[in-house]
């Protein structure tokens, strides 16, 4: 599922000299599905009022929001080419200040749930429809700020506010008693547990909820892989922030061929 | 006949909400469970448009800057260090490095809650939102200041602190009288130019008259706009005297004394004074007005500060 956006991660990576490529892996599939699939947006129209929002929360797995972008036409493949070089928009995490369809300046962890629902309660007040979908991650869940804003979205009933956890165990690693759905269930979600790679079990969830501008918030708890699709970089070992070499670089983008 | 009691700053805030609210429908306030009860006339005129969060300050300040990027013009408040310093990063990035507007309306000013100590203890808030660009800093120190500040300044898309204390300098102005990033001259002068904030604007004007008994004729500026600050007329005023002191509740780094001798340094002659809050945490259990006078930020602190350090 979705090589050609992970041999184009690898490649900035690898050209750029810098990037989570595991990090990124882990949620390709997700990103990719929300804007093929579920977002109401318009890339000639980024700031377009009636569309949808998405926030990577999770801001270092940004190599998949860029890739995705710019398969749906916000941003070039020239943007893509000069990745964390002098004078791109691209740097290692997303800056709403410079790059077309990114919605917040991420990369602090902890910030995005907490902005977004203050988006959808904006968005509420105003009376508008449009969902804001929100990415974060397990190890992001040790946040405080992420059950502040469980908490709040759930006693203002943001049923306008939908959030995706990115489940890939980096937070079990060191809190090992991490039972995200019971915690996001006891915080008054509506919660789903799904394959975060699976097509068919993505397109459901997100199918099935139905909005509501004032009802539970929604949590789908997307079980992933951190590095999926390319073993050598799967799990949670030094590939987290790690740049192959030239060798490494042609086996992985020989096993993504 | 006794005059009447000033109005609080706090009470004046809630009446401002109440009148811009019933103007301006993008006004939203989130308050951190303070202020609760004087914000029902804005929350009962406004449905929809008044969030008593709780106690989660740095998601109170996220929220804020999410209505902000939703089209709305949002006001945060609650006590000074939570709102500023335990917040301090969701201000810096939310906020301000993604070009948000919004307001940040504080009480519990420096060491207003006198006897709760350093956890409710704020003077460092300046030097902290300073830090940050684009920021504007506000002063209020009588309700006419806070209302004619905010209505000036809340929708021009830029981070505003409004820091409200508890006492005020009992000074009258009009409205006319106030122009956000303006001081005002209270005193003309000759030979000393006394540079104060929030109450002690009165400590100023109650030294006054001692201090031209000792040959001082000092020019009295207030200011309430800390940032922009109006250089202008402090270098005017300090070319003419070569002699400012410098009186604010807030530490010596990064305070408004730093940025008045960032202004004056190179007039010739020049004397520099300040009285504030040295580098040391406020440990000691006591009333404001012990706290001033321990600090110098009085009345008699100021005329003794004078006679030790500002030589003739």
């Amino acid at each position: 599922m979705n090589e050609d956006l992970r041999r184009k991660i690898v490649q900035m990576a690898y050209d750029g000299k810098d990037g989570h490529i595991p990090s990124a892996f882990s949620i390709i599939d997700i990103i990719e599905l929300l804007y093929r699939d579920q977002l109401k947006i318009d890339p000639k129209s980024p700031e377009w009022s009636e569309r949808d929002y998405f926030i990577l929360s999770k801001g270092h797995g940004c190599l998949a929001l860029y890739v995705v972008l710019e398969k749906f036409g916000f941003i070039t493949q020239q943007d893509l080419d000069v990745f964390c070089r002098p004078g791109g928009i691209l740097g290692e995490h997303p800056d709403c200040t410079k790059v077309p369809g990114v919605e917040a300046s991420t990369g602090s962890l902890g910030h995005g749930l907490s902005f977004a629902v203050g988006i959808a309660l904006g968005l509420r007040i105003r009376g508008m429809n449009n969902k804001i979908y929100v990415l974060v991650g397990d190890g992001e869940c040790h946040e405080g700020t992420i059950w502040e804003a469980a908490n709040v979205a759930n006693n203002l009933q943001l049923g306008n506010l939908y959030v995706i956890v990115d489940w890939n165990g980096s937070a079990a690693q060191l809190m090992p008693r991490d039972d995200l759905p019971a915690k996001w269930r006891a915080f008054g979600w509506e919660t789903m547990v799904v394959d975060g790679h699976s097509e068919v079990e993505l397109r459901a969830a997100f199918d099935s909820i139905k909005f509501q501008p004032c009802g539970k918030p929604t949590v789908i708890i997307a079980k992933t892989v951190k590095g999926k699709g390319v073993p050598m970089l799967e799990g949670h070992g030094v590939w987290h922030h790690r740049i192959p070499n030239e060798v490494e670089f042609a086996q992985i983008m020989e096993t993504l061929s | 006949m006794t005059n009447p009691t000033p109005k609080k700053l706090r009470q004046q805030f809630a009446d401002t909400m109440l009148a811009v609210g019933r103007e301006d429908p993008t006004l939203v306030v989130l308050i951190g469970d303070i202020s609760h009860f004087i914000l029902q006339p804005f929350a009962q005129a406004c449905p929809g448009r008044f969030y008593n969060v709780g106690i989660c300050e740095p998601t109170i300040v996220s929220m804020g800057a999410g209505l902000a990027k939703a089209g709305l013009y949002p006001v945060m408040h609650t006590i000074a260090p939570f709102l500023i310093e335990r917040s301090f990063e969701q201000i810096k990035l939310d906020f301000c490095y993604q070009g948000l507007g919004g307001n940040l309306v504080t009480v519990g000013s420096a060491f207003d809650y006198a006897n709760l100590g350093c956890t409710h203890h704020c003077y460092d808030d300046w030097a902290l939102i300073k830090a940050l660009p684009g920021t504007q800093i506000t002063y209020p120190a009588s309700p006419v200041e806070f209302d004619t500040l905010f209505r000036q300044t809340y929708r021009n898309g830029v981070l505003t602190l409004f820091r409200l204390p508890e006492h005020q300098h009992e000074q009258t102005f009009v409205t006319s009288d106030i122009q956000f990033g303006k001081a005002i001259k209270v005193k003309d002068g000759r030979n000393l130019t006394i540079v104060t904030t929030g109450p002690h604007l009165r400590d100023a004007l109650e030294a006054r008259e001692e201090l031209m008994s000792m040959g001082w004729d000092p020019e009295i500026i207030y200011v309430h706009t800390i940032r922009p600050l109006d250089t202008e007329l402090i270098r005017a005023s300090v070319c003419k005297t070569h002699r400012v002191l410098v009186m604010e509740e807030h530490v010596r780094s990064g305070g408004l004394g730093d940025d008045v001798l960032r202004t004056v340094h190179d007039v010739a002659n020049m004397q520099f004074s300040w009285i504030g809050i040295h580098d040391a945490f406020i440990h000691e259990y006591r009333p404001y007005s012990l706290h001033c006078e321990a600090l110098s930020l009085s009345r008699d602190g100021l005329i003794r500060h004078v006679k030790t350090l500002m030589l003739d």
